[in-house]
C-alpha cells in the first residue's frame, strides 16, 4: 500500500471533522432551535460555540423547577449534522439547564 | 476697469442665457464620473475572476477608465455648446488618451507602490495593525490595542514589511514543555488529534508533533499545523486551550521551571575525612 493510500484510510477511518457547529437548545414550550438556525452559517469553533452555549445559559437561567417563559434549557452544542459534540473540557456530553 | 457689480451683471448674463447647458453639461459630468467609478469596480471583479495578475487588471481597468472619461467630457463639452469645435477636441483627447495609456502601460511596474492595500493585516516601520487608509504622504494603521498610527511611507518603503493578507494560509506553532517523567508519546498523540480533529486546520500539510529539545526542565514538543489566514488567531488560541484540558484529561504534567538541589554536610565530611586519617595512622604504626 502506498503512503498517499494509507492517508486515505486514515482520513475516512479516524476522524471525521465536523464542518461546523450549533448552539441547540428549547425553549419555554420545549421546541428545539439552533443558534445559529440551520439557514445561517455555522459556528466554525466549537470552543466558541461551547462559550455562547454558557452564555445563553447564564443569561436565560432561573432557580425555579418549572420552564419559565424567557428560559432556555437543555443547551448544548451540536455539529451540522445534529449530533452532540462532547465537551472539550471533560470529553464527555454536556446539557447547560437541563429541565424535562 | 470693470467694477464688481458689472463683473457680477456678466455672470447674470451668462447664467440667464446658458445656465441650463451648464447644469446639465455638470450633471453629465457627475452622473458619468459615479458611473463610471461603479462601472470600473464591477469590471475589475468581473476580471479578477479570469485574469489573477493583478497588475494586467489594473492597466486593462485604467485604460478603459481613461477612454471612458475621455467620452463623459466630450459629452459634457457638446452639452456646453462646443459643437462647432467638437472635431479638433475629441481628436485632442483621444491623443491626450492614448499618451495616458501609454504611460500606465509603460511606467506602472516601474512606480513604486505600497506591498499591502487598505484592510490588510500588516507589520509595517515595526507597527502590527491593521491598514486603514493610504495617502501620498503615509499610512494610517490602528493597532489591535486601538492606537492610530500615522506611519510615513518613506518609512515603509525603506523597511521590511510583513503583509499577512499575501498568503491564503497561515502556520500555527505551539510548543509545549512536558516533564521528563511523563509519557512522551502520549503527549504527542493527544496534541496531534487535537489539530487533526479541528474542522478549521487543513488536512495537507497533515498536522504534526516534533520532539524540539531536551531542555533542563522537561522535554520540549512542538505542534505545527496549517489554516486560513483570517482564522489563525482564533484557531491558534483554541487548539492551545484545548491541548491544556486534553493534557489534564490524560493527565500528562507540563513542566515547570525546576532545579534539583542537593545538600551536601561539610562538617560531617570532615569527621569523616579525620577519622580515616586516624585509621591509616593507627595501620601504619
Amino acid at each position: 500500500m502506498k503512503i498517499a493510500q494509507g492517508m486515505k484510510i486514515i482520513s475516512k477511518g479516524w476522524v471525521q471533522k465536523p464542518k461546523g457547529y450549533r448552539v441547540k437548545y428549547c425553549d419555554h414550550d420545549m421546541t428545539i432551535n439552533y443558534s445559529p438556525d440551520l439557514d445561517n452559517a455555522p459556528l466554525d469553533s466549537d470552543v466558541t460555540a461551547w462559550r455562547y452555549a454558557w452564555k445563553l445559559y447564564k443569561s436565560t437561567k432561573s432557580d425555579q423547577d418549572t420552564v419559565q417563559e424567557d428560559e432556555l434549557v437543555n443547551i448544548t452544542v451540536v455539529d451540522t449534522e445534529g449530533n452532540d459534540i462532547n465537551y472539550y473540557v471533560t470529553g464527555t456530553p454536556k446539557i447547560y439547564n437541563k429541565k424535562e | 476697469m470693470e467694477t464688481q457689480v458689472e463683473k457680477l451683471q456678466r455672470i447674470g448674463l451668462l447664467m440667464k442665457n446658458h445656465g441650463l447647458q451648464l447644469i446639465l453639461a455638470l450633471l453629465i459630468l457627475i452622473i458619468g464620473i459615479l458611473l463610471l467609478k461603479w462601472l470600473l469596480k464591477q469590471i475589475r471583479s468581473g476580471l479578477e475572476k479570469f485574469i489573477k495578475d493583478a497588475n494586467t487588471v489594473s492597466i486593462i481597468v485604467n485604460s478603459i477608465g481613461v477612454l471612458s472619461m475621455a467620452a463623459i467630457i466630450v459629452a459634457a463639452a457638446e452639452q456646453i455648446g462646443l459643437k462647432q469645435g467638437t472635431g479638433p477636441l475629441i481628436l485632442f483627447l483621444m491623443v491626450v488618451c492614448l499618451i495616458a495609456i501609454g504611460v500606465i502601460v509603460i511606467f506602472r511596474p516601474l512606480i513604486p507602490t505600497l506591498p499591502f492595500k487598505v484592510g490588510n493585516t500588516v507589520k509595517a516601520g515595526n507597527i502590527l495593525g491593521r491598514v486603514e487608509a493610504t495617502t501620498l504622504l503615509n499610512t494610517r494603521m490602528r493597532t489591535f490595542d486601538g492606537k492610530t498610527f500615522f506611519v510615513p511611507n518613506r518609512t515603509i518603503l525603506n523597511d521590511i514589511v510583513i503583509n499577512y493578507h499575501f498568503t491564503k494560509t497561515r502556520k500555527i506553532m505551539i510548543n509545549v514543555v512536558v516533564r521528563y517523567d511523563q509519557d512522551l508519546l502520549e503527549a504527542k498523540r493527544a496534541m496531534e488529534a487535537v489539530m487533526i480533529e479541528d474542522a478549521r486546520v487543513n488536512e495537507k500539510p497533515s498536522p504534526v508533533v516534533f520532539t524540539l529539545n531536551l531542555d533542563p526542565n522537561g522535554v520540549e514538543l512542538g505542534a505545527r499545523c496549517w489554516v486560513d489566514n483570517k482564522k489563525f488567531w482564533q484557531t491558534k488560541c483554541d487548539i492551545t486551550e484545548k491541548i491544556k484540558y486534553e493534557f489534564d484529561k490524560q493527565g500528562i504534567v507540563i513542566a515547570h521551571p525546576q532545579l534539583d538541589i542537593y545538600q551536601h554536610n561539610v562538617q560531617k565530611d570532615l569527621e569523616n575525612y579525620s577519622s580515616d586519617l586516624e585509621d591509616e595512622q593507627m595501620a601504619v604504626d
